[in-house]
């Protein structure tokens, strides 16, 4: 059974499937935990780019991913959430 | 060029001279000839080297060390895993070289290499391979003198773009794209290699990636990157560092968008035009929308499908999938393709190998896919691959999980829908327009 996600992980699973158009995916559906690229979701680096512009805009600051840390935030809804909940900048 | 002439792997030698900029330092061209050499003692004897390597300063490393060894680099269509297993099937004595390797190879000081290395002018520096519509990928021989020729006139392209006080200043690459795809081994292994420019060793994807690695570098700087980047920059608008000039290719750059790059950021854009199988072959400034100028000895001849090119870095004759029409004067236009090539955010396949390739998954009996027109949403410009799967007892997860292992990530069918039967015409054949209404119907 996958774990349930938090409100500010609905949220940013909601920014993701509308910001790359998955037509056939459930954001209430992402299990939290789960990969965000590669398997999992599947997304790719296209996919990452879009994201990171939706993010940016929404959440008020620039994603990184040009180091092994950077990266890791990447690995699932949750980290990618959790992030963005420290570096916000607007509400 | 004489049959027994050879060529500088580095063009300026001087041991002191900058090449890369990895993780903040600068690697002198000593300090890299040194690192090739201890790769090159610890290579297995192989024909073909399989360069995987992810970081740009090992892929230069492992390039050069293959060359030192008279060993030929062996380029994958693709990296999917059992894209590059079948490849190393395929060639025997071929063998993996990746990050690991490299980096174990080179660990620890010692003394800055001195000497010219050299490499015969008919090596094969490389066979790169690209996915067709019928049989197995098709090889292409590229030799190292071929590689030259085309690289220096893609040199002076750029040189002649920058202002006159970078004028007999080395520029400085920072590239968003890998390099093992032609374009990104023309630019960020051969430049630095053959015409005197020097490279950042990452490969940055953010904009605020890509202003960090442009800081890490002097001027001139020169961003080599293509549209779907180029349009990220400019929806996020990222300071960046001055910018003495973009590179762009792999997909066609919109007038528009160049001339609002050139417009903030201060800087001439130049798109290049080429294929895997012949290098670039012209250039143009995408802001003007013109056509595009031919590199010199190129001829360009049409045909059915498609035209051929001829040039003399060319082994011989190769077919380019785009019509092109010439304009005079080494310049010309792009019409169109040949409708089975796709190109997704610049990489290129063939629809009728993704095809076989979803056939190939346990379970499916039938299978269509087709690249719909761009939709509203989604990354703007990026046009996705859809398919059609008959697959009673799959879910479309385990169809795509399967896939991904002979297929990049770019080409995995989104959407992957599934359908009891395929929607076939009065003749039993399925076209473009049924696919296309299915898919409609089903959003």
């Amino acid at each position: 059974m996958p774990a349930t996600q938090s409100p500010a992980e609905r949220e940013l699973a909601q920014l993701i499937v509308t910001a790359v158009n998955l037509e056939e995916v459930d954001p209430a559906a992402i299990d939290p935990e789960a990969p965000l690229f590669g398997s999992g979701l599947g997304l790719d680096s296209i996919d990452a780019l879009e994201i990171a512009l939706e993010i940016s805009k929404r959440y008020g600051f620039q994603l990184r991913s040009d180091d092994e840390e950077n990266r890791r935030i990447f690995a699932s809804l949750r980290s990618l959430a959790g992030h963005i909940e420290q570096h916000r900048v607007k509400d | 060029m004489g049959e027994h002439a050879r060529l500088a792997l580095l063009s300026a030698a001087d041991p002191a001279r900058p090449l890369l900029a990895v993780h903040g330092r600068i690697v002198s061209a000593g300090q890299f000839v040194r690192e090739v050499h201890r790769l090159a003692q610890v290579l297995p004897a192989g024909p073909y080297l399989v360069n995987l390597c992810e970081e740009r300063q090992h892929f230069l490393i492992a390039y050069c060390a293959a060359l030192i060894r008279g060993q030929s680099n062996l380029m994958p269509p693709s990296r999917a895993p059992e894209v590059v297993a079948e490849l190393i099937a395929a060639h025997p004595g071929s063998y993996p070289c990746d990050d690991a390797l490299v980096a174990q190879a080179t660990a620890g000081g010692g003394e800055a290499g001195a000497g010219v290395l050299e490499v015969p002018a008919q090596h094969v520096a490389e066979v790169v391979f690209t996915s067709g519509t019928t049989g197995p990928p098709k090889a292409h021989v590229k030799r190292w003198a071929s590689f030259l020729g085309s690289t220096r006139v893609t040199a002076s392209r750029i040189r002649e773009q920058l202002a006159p006080r970078h004028a007999g200043a080395r520029p400085w690459i920072v590239a968003t794209v890998p390099p093992q795809h032609v374009y990104g081994t023309e630019t960020s292994v051969l430049l630095p290699l053959a015409a005197d420019m020097a490279v950042h060793s990452g490969r940055p994807l953010f904009p605020a990636d890509v202003a960090a690695a442009l800081a890490e570098v002097p001027e001139p700087r020169v961003l080599v990157t293509t549209p779907v980047h180029l349009r990220a920059l400019a929806v996020s608008r990222h300071t960046l560092p001055p910018l003495a000039l973009i590179v762009s290719s792999t997909a066609p750059l919109d007038a528009e968008l160049a001339a609002a790059v050139e417009r903030t950021l201060l800087t001439p854009v130049l798109e290049l035009f080429g294929s895997t199988e012949t290098c670039a072959i012209a250039t143009r400034r995408a802001a003007h929308g013109e056509p595009w100028h031919g590199y010199p000895q190129v001829r360009l001849t049409p045909q059915e499908d498609g035209t051929r090119i001829e040039a003399p870095w060319l082994d011989g004759p190769t077919m380019l999938q785009d019509v092109i029409e010439a304009r005079g004067d080494d310049r010309f236009i792009v019409r169109g393709r040949n409708l089975d090539m796709v190109e997704v955010a610049g990489k290129r396949a063939s629809l009728a190998e993704l095809t076989r390739r979803l056939l190939a998954v346990p379970g499916v009996e039938d299978a269509a896919v087709l690249q719909p027109e761009a939709t509203s949403g989604g990354v703007a410009g990026v046009r996705r691959i859809a398919a059609l799967v008959v697959a009673p007892g799959l879910t479309a997860e385990e169809i795509t999980e399967h896939l991904s292992r002979s297929v990049e990530a770019a080409f995995l069918p989104r959407p992957l829908l599934l359908v009891p039967a395929l929607p076939r015409n009065e003749l039993g054949k399925i076209t473009r327009e049924r696919l296309l209404a299915a898919l409609q119907s089903r959003s």
